[in-house]
């Protein structure tokens, strides 16, 4: 039997190991990218699949006719949707590097992350109520979406969003049910792409997500750590 | 008119100096390693020249940003909000929490989904910043700041700095 990561595809084989998949530890995780136990599945099976969604090739272009995001959207837009926007900003000014345009949009980001008032149930059940509920039908939703319109940019985002948030909401899980003793004596890696988080003493050598090396991760440091 | 200038990437330079015998104006040879954008002819010699890949080509024009669908916007802007839930939920898990592990995970959680977020946005419309959706949102904040303390500066200076490719 085999069974394979959900997140960075790693094969179990059970007749190539010493213990078969079913009788290691509820703890054990993926060791390529840390993905738990449950994240694993006998190949190809279809439920809770998270498996790039693949664009029919026959399927017509999609027509390119929408006009640009009407106003009224934007000013549905909280602050912390807002902060996001002007930090991607940011970023695709650095990309052209332009480093006082990506300083400006910062300075906004910053503005906007500091005036986000306090969510009213800020709590770790809540926490995963919402990664729950982006499993379960955000993703989806926005997968079909993109999937008819032939859009290829918002399919990628699904596939990477979706694996990350499949290994916070699971990381969340373990600390609910473990407490911290698994986060002692080690780091949390998060990678600065895609957002891929990673509990080890080092990063794993290419991001299981969007396949960056490395040095792209950043160690998230302790509050008392400089 | 050149329509395009030398980067270097400091963190791929390996400092062989190929760049430095190729560039006709001496662009490249500068006591900081960024290549002086004012000599930048914008030849490509030095990019060609470079073995460690440490030199784009960057356009100085960019093209108008591609359209997205209405009905992949309204399930993406749904995604938006709940991302910039979770962000703020775990920003402040790990601001009110004494457990050093339960902050570290919960700093990872909201950087983590801060990158999905910033992902989601960039293939939602704003993906240039050079996008008539960001010049909207600039114009907007330049003259209806949203509040008192709002850098209004910062919004005025990007609408000086940054061309809108829609308009
Ligand atoms: S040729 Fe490339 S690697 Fe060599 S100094 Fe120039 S930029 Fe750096
Ligand atoms: S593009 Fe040409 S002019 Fe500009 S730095 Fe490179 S070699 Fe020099
Ligand atoms: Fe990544």
């Amino acid at each position: 039997m085999k069974y394979v990561c959900s997140i960075c595809g790693y094969v179990y084989d059970d007749s190539a190991e010493g213990i078969p998949f079913s009788e290691l530890s509820d703890s054990w995780v993926c060791p390529l990218c840390g993905a738990a136990k449950s994240l694993f599945s006998p190949p190809k099976t279809t439920a809770g699949s998270i498996t790039p969604a693949r664009t029919d090739p026959t399927e017509a272009a999609p027509a390119r006719t929408t006009a640009a995001h009407s106003t009224e959207e934007m000013h549905r837009l909280t602050a912390g949707e807002l902060s996001a926007l002007c930090s991607n900003l940011a970023r695709g000014c650095e990309k052209q590097y332009k480093n006082e345009e990506a300083g400006l949009f910062r300075e906004i980001a910053a503005y906007f992350a500091a005036v986000t008032p306090d969510e009213p149930d800020g709590d770790l059940t809540h926490l995963l109520s919402l990664f729950e509920n982006d499993l379960t039908t955000g993703y989806p939703a926005v997968q079909s979406a993109a999937q008819t319109a032939g859009d290829r940019g918002t399919q990628r985002v699904c596939v990477w969003g979706q694996k990350v948030t499949v290994i916070l909401n699971s990381l969340v899980q373990r600390y609910q049910r473990e407490g911290s003793a698994f986060l002692r004596n080690t780091q949390i890696w998060v990678c600065s792409v895609c957002g891929f988080a990673y509990v080890g003493n080092t990063p794993p050598e290419l991001c299981p997500v969007c396949k960056v090396p490395a040095w792209k991760f950043d160690k998230i440091e302790g509050r008392n750590s400089a | 008119m050149k329509t395009r200038i030398a980067v270097r990437n400091l963190r791929l330079c390996t400092k062989d100096c190929l760049c430095l015998y190729v560039c006709p104006t001496g662009a490249t040879d500068t006591e900081d390693s960024i290549i002086d954008i004012s000599k930048c002819t914008g030849c490509g010699d030095c990019a060609d020249a470079c073995p460690g890949g440490a030199i784009s080509m960057v356009p100085l024009e960019y093209p108008p940003q591609q359209k997205k669908e209405d009905s992949v916007l309204t399930e993406s802007y749904r995604m938006i909000k709940n991302k910039a839930t979770q962000e703020k939920t775990a920003a402040q898990i790990a601001a009110s929490t004494d457990d050093d592990a339960l902050y570290r995970l919960m700093t990872a959680v909201a950087r983590s989904v801060r990158l999905v977020n910033e992902d989601l946005l960039r293939e939602s419309g704003y993906m240039l910043p050079q996008s008539g959706n960001t010049h909207a949102l600039l114009h907007e904040w330049a003259e209806n700041p949203p509040a008192d303390d709002f850098p209004v500066e910062a919004a005025r200076k990007l609408l000086e700095l940054i061309p809108d490719n829609d308009a």
